[in-house]
């Protein structure tokens, strides 16, 4: 397997294998191994059946399934989104579609992630699309950032989580508007282009044809990491005791702390993490503010999407900071608003 | 990774889904139920591009050529060094058949504590309760009038409450439990009821209750845990959809 990897993974083309015989036999090798072992599977379960291991892995199996299962329709929106840009958007479009100052340009894009109704799965496909097809990074990331926090869904969301509470609503999203927005910034300033993975050039194809090779080049590449995601936000769900947390709460200061650490752990779908910080009972509104504010920007399944999509260099910077950015925005909104 | 392992990494993940969300009812463990449609339509597109990708890897390989050189990948910019990580997409494949892991429940209730949201009906007052027999409640729902309502309107009700049995932390004592989940069961956040009077079940089983509330002034709080006392318990089989 790695003899094939080692293959493919040349940067030209034209670089085909001298040895075709041998890299049959290599392709063989791979599909044979998936299938021996669909068939051990198969035979697996009648042994299996009706076993049930030790109480922690059930929860921690019926919690990784869960994050994956969750996960992947929207991760899907996102690639069938990215496919289509690349396949029936011409490159030239999209750069002209925004001004050429970053400082008109990202904050237009920040507010454009109001209309994409997915969480945080579905955005780094097409964020990572938007920057193959000529979008300035800076412009891209902002929308990579704001659209998973202040879309319809998530902000109706919201409201019915805190009934009675529109301000929070509010504070929700300008904290994460800002914070895209000032990301964004940050980025056109001090961001290197090195940092970020060099994306196959965006005058490939187009049509049905690289409609089809997108989706799958995507897929592969967003879905493995999807599950390093899952297996992290599985373990830290299952190991951390949530009697620290009441004991953290108590204290001023370092309650939106804990909770912007929290929202990191647990990487809850940004659609529903409004109604698990209506839950974290003890803790102050700007605490669960900076939840909803720092779950859909920075996460353990969402650095490992990065990662995949961005590369490892560019996330955990980049996670780094939206996370210092996105507390201090919460802390801020909150003492001006809540 | 060749054309034809992506093909069928596809269809497994694609199968994998439907198999849990359109031949079977598994995925009610994991997620809420009104993900259904969303997960057949993800693991139909997953299915339909694998065939479509064993369709092309097949004609390819049916051609004729001349020599190496028209190499399946040649023509194929954009797939071009699928990272390894992508066979990582088998362990859910895995789980799903092999594990295939039962619904959060005991144990997960025993790591947290009850959560009884303040509801918005705190302020504008609680729905009356129906004038007559047994009210069968949500066990949240229960456990919010009984925080919440100051209006009492559990007063000398008898309720009909489904759940599962969890040891308390005092000798023979037991709660009776409820997991609620948003979206996927990473978010469950667990609603319980003390249960007084009748022997405690095996923990996890699953026991319908039929009794009467007792205030005990520990009201206004998030996470007071009510205390029910109970006229019968009855053992019944795991609900369908194992959340509230």
């Amino acid at each position: 397997m790695a003899d094939e990897i080692t293959v493919e993974a040349r940067p030209n083309p034209d670089a085909v294998p001298t040895a075709p015989a041998g890299r049959a036999r290599l392709r063989g090798g791979s599909l044979g191994a998936l299938v021996a072992g669909m068939l051990a599977v198969l035979v697996g379960r009648r042994f299996l059946d009706g076993w049930t291991g030790p109480a922690w892995l059930e929860a921690w199996g019926a919690v990784f399934v869960a994050v994956c299962v969750q996960a992947l329709p929207f991760l899907l929106l996102g690639v069938v989104l990215s496919a289509a840009i690349a396949a029936f958007v011409p490159a030239r479009l999209l750069e002209r579609a925004l001004p050429r100052n970053p400082l008109l340009a990202v904050p237009i894009a920040g507010a454009a992630g109001v209309v994409l109704p997915g969480c945080e799965c579905a955005s780094v496909p097409v964020a990572g699309r938007l920057i193959a097809r000529g979008v300035a990074p800076a412009a891209a990331l902002a929308f990579l950032l704001s659209s998973p926090a202040i879309n319809p869904v998530v902000l109706v969301a919201t409201a019915v989580a805190f009934r009675g509470q529109p301000e929070l609503v509010a504070a929700r999203f300008l904290a994460s508007l800002a914070t895209a927005v000032v990301m964004g910034l940050l980025w056109s300033r001090f961001g290197r282009p090195e940092w970020l993975r060099p994306r196959v050039p965006s005058d490939g194809p187009t049509g049905r044809a690289a409609f089809r090779a997108s989706l799958e080049h995507d897929f592969l590449h967003a879905g493995g990491f999807l599950v390093i995601g899952g297996m992290t936000a599985a373990t830290l769900n299952v190991a951390v005791p949530r009697g620290l947390l009441k004991d953290l709460a108590g204290l001023p200061g370092v309650s939106v702390l804990v909770l912007a650490v929290l929202a990191v752990l647990l990487a809850v779908c940004s659609e529903a993490d409004a109604f698990v910080a209506a839950g974290l009972s003890g803790f102050s509104t700007t605490a669960k503010l900076a939840f909803m504010v720092v779950g859909p920007m920075v996460d353990a399944k969402l650095i490992a999407l990065q990662a995949g999509t961005f590369g490892r260099a560019f996330a955990w910077r980049f996670s780094a900071a939206t996370f210092a950015v996105a507390v201090t925005a919460a802390a801020l909104t909150g003492w001006w608003l809540l | 990774m060749s054309r034809e392992v992506r093909a069928l990494l596809h269809i497994l993940v694609g199968a994998a889904v439907l198999h849990i969300s359109l031949f079977s009812e598994l995925y009610l463990r994991y997620v809420r139920r009104g993900l259904r449609p969303y997960l057949i339509a993800s693991g139909a597109l997953l299915v339909v591009v694998g065939l479509v990708g064993a369709a092309v890897a097949a004609r390819e390989l049916l051609r004729p050529t001349d020599d190496g050189h028209s190499g399946h990948d040649a023509h194929h910019g954009h797939s071009h060094g699928t990272p390894r990580t992508a066979w990582l997409l088998l362990l859910p494949v895995l789980a799903i058949y092999l594990l295939q892991p039962q619904a959060l429940g005991a144990y997960t209730a025993q790591h947290s504590d009850s959560t009884t949201v303040r509801p918005a009906a705190a302020t504008g007052g609680f729905a009356p309760l129906p004038a007559t027999g047994p009210v069968p409640m949500r066990l949240a729902d229960f456990d919010a009038r009984a925080v919440w309502d100051t209006g009492g309107s559990l007063k000398g009700r008898q309720v009909v409450l489904t759940g599962f049995a969890t040891p308390a932390a005092g000798a023979g004592g037991w709660y009776l439990t409820r997991l609620t989940i948003t979206c996927c069961a990473a978010d469950a956040l667990t609603s319980k009821v003390e249960i007084r009077g009748g022997d405690a079940p095996p923990k996890g089983a699953w026991v319908e209750v039929t009794g009467h509330w007792q205030p005990d002034g520990r009201t206004g709080q998030d996470s007071a845990v009510p205390v029910l006392t109970a006229d019968r318990v009855r053992g019944i089989t795991e609900p369908g959809d194992p959340y509230e």
